[in-house]
């Protein structure tokens, strides 16, 4: 076990300084000069700009040599400082990120872990059973094939607009102030909950159709046939299979997750909300480099993290990963 | 049981899957709207011409934009992007995934765990985010390059499905006959070990070409796909930039998505199909 | 299993939605420090001034005391420091820091502000500032010449700071400032100086307070946050979220009693906005009085009973902001030749643009490319000898007549050395207006056989292209409207040519005139007001623009403005009866009347 989750460090290791030299090259191979582009954005005229131009240069370190300008990248990075972003000037990265991060969180751990027990539950529930089969699963295969902010524009527009039953943007609503009552709380519900609704539909259905596959290799298997016949419940047959199946779609999300960040940055982008999402975006559009290369290397850790908490939970349920499994097929 | 009998059997199987005919007959519908789609629209894509905002009509099948560019002449027009999208990207994909699965399930040892590392880089790193980043550094891009970011982005899932699989193969009798008769690993694996999986490697196609499509999907309503042509992604990027579904032009907005739906949700539909067909035991009884 | 599950499940539901919960809260905590002594200010003010109790900020904000805004802000609040031109909160010069003057663009008046009267000349070198009495800081000390120098010498290349602000220029014809006494301060100029420029600067740049400010350093003069800095106006920042920022109201502002009049909203809520459709969307909810987005459709919005009014009720329902030019890089063939830019201003059709691209929500650009405010210097008989309008049979003449010739048979003219034509012409990739427009254009100009094609860069490197001169063809709106026509005739002649990228304001297309240069110089040194010398050297100017072509203006951007009726009512708008202050939340258009416009409003259960 111990070899297994050196061999796991080690590649989140190596993801780790992978993702970073990318991030690191991010502004420095790009078309334009960022500093152009703040001095642009601040209006300066005349003599000002050339004064403003050696002073952001030396700030952002682009004056000095690449390998030292790498070094100098990794040495922030522990200091937590990823610079300061050129769109929202003079803000510190760092800060920009983390008063969007809560925010991203709030969205994607209910959406993910909501949507992946209710969808294995139901897909374990509906396999075998014909008329859920054939009336609620090919709901399920639509609701994957729909790209996630084209439901939620649907749902801002239906809910939001001819209905007026959820609001259509914003963390919390627009006439109040943050504090720990029940009326912002019921706020920050109201303001979540669409696009958390369109992140779970998408992939509820995705689940749900996963675990029906599974559910039914597994109960053909031999050991299930040999437990029925031994004369088992039908339940503790189902059970068996619905454990054991767990194990793929554990594996499953872990392989997802990048996806459903993906995802979910385009659904804060559909409804106004706060997250890296619209941040990635603007940094985009904006040449916002050090926005940008924040933004990257926070979505980095936190699907490394994602990922680090699946492998110690495969190990927790997976009786052969404790017993001495060395990565295999993993 | 001959290798005729069985494909008999598959075809048998196939014919009676209800999956299979349904998901393949949305696939293949909008596959045939593709080629003649452009035949019977009246229109070109991007040309203004009728009133703006037209609900459907006789003469605008699925109304007008805010330009009064044909809708439907547009959505005909951007299935075929989206098609290239999956067959480029879906592809290209599974052909790299296949080149480092096989390599890897086939070869083993340091290769494999090289690979193994690769991929798992890959996997990790959020292809979205990385897809944001790279399209930023193109200028003007066109529906091939965004596949062929796609693509090479795409692959490690289907790399380490193969792999698996081709690990499992390698250790059977037919592979070591094979290989005792001197044959080379590469023509061990095009003609023993690949025609043994074709049925999982079509299927493995088929999602990539799936997830390609709906990958695009994202790039391009963010604004960060093709700035040439016209694809469902950049008419549902159009469609919300000039705020079609909340002026109540539902005819600009609701049909590229219901396209691309319908196709990538078909083609999950019919993979479930041929798994079905494949494996015995999943049929229905 | 399941029942230990579905526990698991719910507690990781409640804890993401106490870290959801919280998060809003930390990020206010600084917001409530900030605030605090704000409360504690207010308390010190009332003892001196009016005996009240300060208000606890309420939790949640009644809606017939708030007005919602929309259009400025793209991304969090990040600065509150007026002299950060571009990215400054929402209000912070105009309602939070206060100008001199404030400028009616529409009356074409200047409007004394801070400045107890209109601009006085005491020779023609020696302008005299005289203060209001009586204008107080957010902390309660006085407003004083000491403050006015303080900000102006700030940008002196002499003084102390040096800083590179927006107003630098000034120095470029200012000897001195100095205090006469408290509440005066005199201009001193060498001989000529740039009037109409020296007007420009007085309406906008913001005092800041000397007692604070001068324990900056310049680094944090241009470039710091300024957060907690401490204004004059009518609103004071309260606090600010992701997607938000709020001002509530200064009710110790020094223009309740010189005005009379007390700003209507006691709070503004200014919404971050990531995308039109979602603007539109909070407007068809009510849930925006004033957006200042570009809304597609808002013609069938304002007759479709939704509630929603502009400044005109019919075509093109905006005013003009700024003028939207087609640019020319004059530093390439076929493009230097005057000929071959004549042939396209006749080729492209605005109307087309104007109703297909916009639905008819801006006006087509007068030849010359004048806002509607500055209609009166318009020349015209020069506009009606030299002026063009959509012909592709006369843009082909032309084109035919310079020996413009298809000679290869492909549909598309050749260069005269037979060489192929191939143009682009770029705008941003997003921008879905502009996008359209160029379609439109390159449609236009293939129509009568010159080669060229629409493409949407990124903003960078379109940017980046501009700065440097690599681009051939594309659309530029740079030029706001302001209180003189130099800062359009400055944008489009900027010279000289090697200073264009460090400039970063207009020419481009490195047109190369010296006469129209000169002429741009003289026409900043003619007195404000001095109509009849302003249309004698415009007359000229727009001689050369016409006959020449550095630009070819195209239609005018709107002053995107979107009210509703329904809590807040006299907004500004063409009728008679109505005010006609600009109805703008924008950057540099509080000052431009915006304020006079929350001076009227009132809430729309007291009429």
């Amino acid at each position: 076990m111990a070899k297994y989750f050196r061999r796991k460090l080690l590649i989140y290791l190596l993801t780790f300084i992978i993702a970073v030299t990318v991030d690191w090259c991010i502004p420095r191979f790009m078309p334009g000069n960022p500093v152009d582009l703040i001095i642009s954005r601040a209006g300066l005229k005349g003599s000002a700009v050339s004064q403003m131009y050696t002073f952001y240069m030396q700030a952002f370190g682009l004056d000095q040599p690449i390998w030292k300008q790498y070094l100098n990248f990794w040495i922030a990075i522990f200091h937590g400082d990823l610079g300061t972003s050129i769109f929202l000037f003079p803000s510190p990265v760092t800060k920009v990120i983390l008063g969007a991060v809560p925010y991203d969180l709030a969205l994607l751990i209910p959406a993910i872990l909501t949507s992946w027990f209710a969808g294995n539950n139901f897909g374990a529930f509906a396999a075998r059973s014909k008329r859920l089969d054939n009336t609620l699963l090919p709901l399920g295969y639509i609701l994957t094939g729909t790209p996630y902010m084209w439901l939620g524009i649907v749902l801002a527009w239906a809910f939001g607009i001819a209905w007026r039953i959820f609001p259509i943007a914003g963390g919390y609503s627009f006439a109040m102030r943050p504090a720990l009552t029940l009326p912002f709380i019921w706020s920050l519900f109201q303001h979540w909950f669409l696009p958390f609704a369109s992140l779970f539909i998408v992939q509820f259905g995705g689940w749900a159709i996963g675990m029906r596959n599974l559910i039914i290799y597994e109960l053909e298997a031999d050991y299930s046939h040999y437990l029925a016949a031994l004369g088992a419940p039908k339940r503790l047959v189902r059970k068996y299979a619905f454990q054991n199946a767990m194990l793929p779609q554990l594996t499953g999300l872990a392989l997802q997750l990048g996806v459903i960040v993906a995802g979910a940055l385009a659904t804060e982008v559909v409804f106004s909300y706060p997250g890296i999402g619209y941040l990635i975006l603007q940094a985009i559009h904006n040449e916002d480099y050090f926005l940008l290369q924040g933004c990257f290397l926070f979505v980095v850790i936190g699907v490394l993290l994602a990922n680090f908490i699946i492998d110690i939970t495969y190990v927790i349920v997976d009786p052969r990963t404790r017993a001495g499994m060395q990565g295999g097929a993993s | 049981m001959t290798k005729g009998k069985k494909r008999n059997e598959l075809l048998y199987f196939a014919f009676r899957n209800t999956k299979l005919k349904i998901g393949l007959g949305v696939v293949l519908f909008f596959i045939v709207l593709t080629f003649v789609g452009p035949l019977i629209a009246k229109y070109n894509p991007t040309d203004s011409v009728g009133p703006a905002g037209a609900p459907p009509s006789a003469q605008f099948w699925f109304g007008t934009t805010t330009f009064g560019e044909d809708v439907f002449s547009q959505f005909v027009h951007g299935l075929s992007s989206t098609f290239l999208v999956g067959i480029v990207g879906g592809g290209l994909g599974t052909i790299l995934g296949m080149t480092i699965g096989f390599a890897a399930g086939y070869r083993g040892g340091n290769l494999d765990e090289v690979l193994n590392v690769l991929t798992n880089v890959v996997l990790t790193i959020p292809v979205l985010a990385l897809l944001v980043v790279i399209s930023a550094y193109v200028k003007v891009r066109g529906v091939m390059i965004e596949s062929l970011f796609i693509g090479v982005t795409t692959w490690p899932w289907a790399a380490r499905a193969i792999r698996a699989q081709t690990f499992s193969l390698k250790t059977r009798d037919f592979v070591d006959l094979a290989r005792l008769s001197g044959e080379s690993p590469v023509k061990i694996i095009f003609t023993e070990i690949a025609p043994n999986m074709a049925s999982y490697l079509f299927m493995t196609f088929i999602l990539m070409f799936g997830s390609a499509i709906l990958t695009a999907a994202t790039l391009d309503f963010l604004g960060l796909g093709p700035t040439q042509g016209i694809s469902l992604g950049t008419m549902m990027n159009l469609a919300v930039l000039w705020s079609a579904l909340m002026l109540g032009m539902w005819w600009w907005f609701i049909p590229p998505g219901i396209g691309i739906t319908a196709i990538v949700g078909g083609l999950y539909i019919m993979n479930v199909g041929l798994d079905e067909i494949f494996n015995p035991k999943l049929r229905e009884m | 299993m399941r029942k230990s599950t579905f526990l698991i499940l719910s507690f990781l539901i409640v804890m993401s939605m106490v870290l959801a919960a919280c998060a809003p809260a930390a990020v206010a905590t600084p917001i409530t420090i900030t605030s605090a002594p704000q409360v504690v200010k207010e308390t010190q003010v009332v003892t001196q001034v009016v005996p009240a109790t300060p208000a606890p900020v309420p939790l949640t904000y009644a809606r017939n005391e708030t007005l919602y805004t929309s259009g400025t802000q793209w991304g969090p609040p990040s600065s509150w420091n007026p002299f950060n031109g571009g990215g400054y909160a929402m209000g912070t010069i105009g309602l939070v820091y206060e100008t001199l003057y404030i400028y009616d663009p529409l009356a074409d008046k200047f409007i004394p502000w801070l400045a107890a009267q209109d601009m006085k000349w005491v020779d023609p070198t020696t302008l005299e500032i005289k203060l209001r009495d009586g204008i107080t800081w957010t902390d309660g000390t006085p407003l004083t010449a000491d403050d006015v120098l303080f900000t102006y010498k700030l940008a002196d290349p002499n003084g102390d700071f040096k800083a590179g602000l927006n107003f630098a220029g000034l120095y470029n014809f200012l000897s001195s400032i100095d205090k006469v006494d408290n509440l005066t301060v005199d201009f001193k100029f060498k001989a000529n100086p740039a009037y109409q420029e020296v007007g420009f600067y007085l309406w906008q740049t913001p005092i800041v307070q000397a007692a604070s400010w001068s324990k900056l350093d310049v680094k944090d003069i241009t470039g710091g946050a300024n957060e907690n800095g401490i204004g004059s106006g009518p609103y004071l920042f309260e606090s600010h979220d992701q997607d938000r920022q709020v001002l509530v109201r200064n009710d110790n502002w020094w223009g309740i009693k010189a005005f009379g009049k007390t700003p209507g909203p006691k709070r503004i809520v200014d919404i971050v906005n990531g995308s039109n459709n979602v603007a539109l969307g909070l407007v068809l909810q009510g849930g925006l009085d004033l957006s200042n987005n570009f809304l597609p459709g808002v013609a069938t919005l304002v007759k479709g009973g939704y509630g929603v009014q502009t400044y005109y009720p019919e075509a093109p329902y905006m005013l003009s902001a700024n003028v939207a030019a087609l640019i020319i890089n004059e530093q390439i063939k076929p493009l230097d030749d005057v000929n071959f830019r004549k042939a396209m201003a006749y080729a492209i059709n605005t109307d087309d643009i104007v109703q297909t691209a916009y639905t008819g929500i801006v006006k087509a650009a007068d030849p010359t490319g004048l806002l509607p405010i500055w209609d009166k210097y318009v020349d015209q008989d020069m506009v009606a000898k030299y002026g063009w309008s959509y012909d592709p049979a006369k843009a082909k003449q032309i084109l035919a007549d310079a020996g413009y010739k298809d000679v290869n048979n492909d549909k598309f003219v050749e260069n005269k050395d037979g060489s192929p034509i191939a143009l682009e012409v770029t705008c941003p990739s997003g921008w879905t207006d502009w996008m359209a427009s160029i379609q439109i254009i390159s449609k236009n100009a293939q129509a009568v056989g010159i080669n060229m094609t629409p493409a949407y860069p990124d903003y960078g490197p379109w940017r980046d292209a501009q700065l440097k001169g690599t681009f051939q063809l594309s659309i530029q709106n740079e030029s706001q409207m302001s209180s003189t026509p130099w800062s359009y005739y400055k944008w489009v002649f900027q010279n000289p040519i090697a200073n264009i990228a460090t400039a970063q304001y207009g020419n481009y297309g490195r047109y190369d005139n010296p006469k129209a240069f000169d002429l741009v110089n003289q026409l900043n040194q003619v007195k404000v007001g001095d109509d009849a010398a302003i249309k004698a050297i415009t007359s000229q100017l727009q001689e050369i623009t016409l006959t020449e072509y550095p630009t070819i203006p195209l239609w005018y951007n709107g002053l995107w403005s979107q009210v509703s009726n329904a809590v807040w009512t006299n907004w500004p708008s063409s009728a008679d009866s109505a005010n006609h202050y600009l109805p703008a939340s924008w950057r540099g258009y509080w000052n431009m009347t915006g304020i006079e416009m929350l001076l009227d409003l009132k809430p729309a259960a007291a009429q």
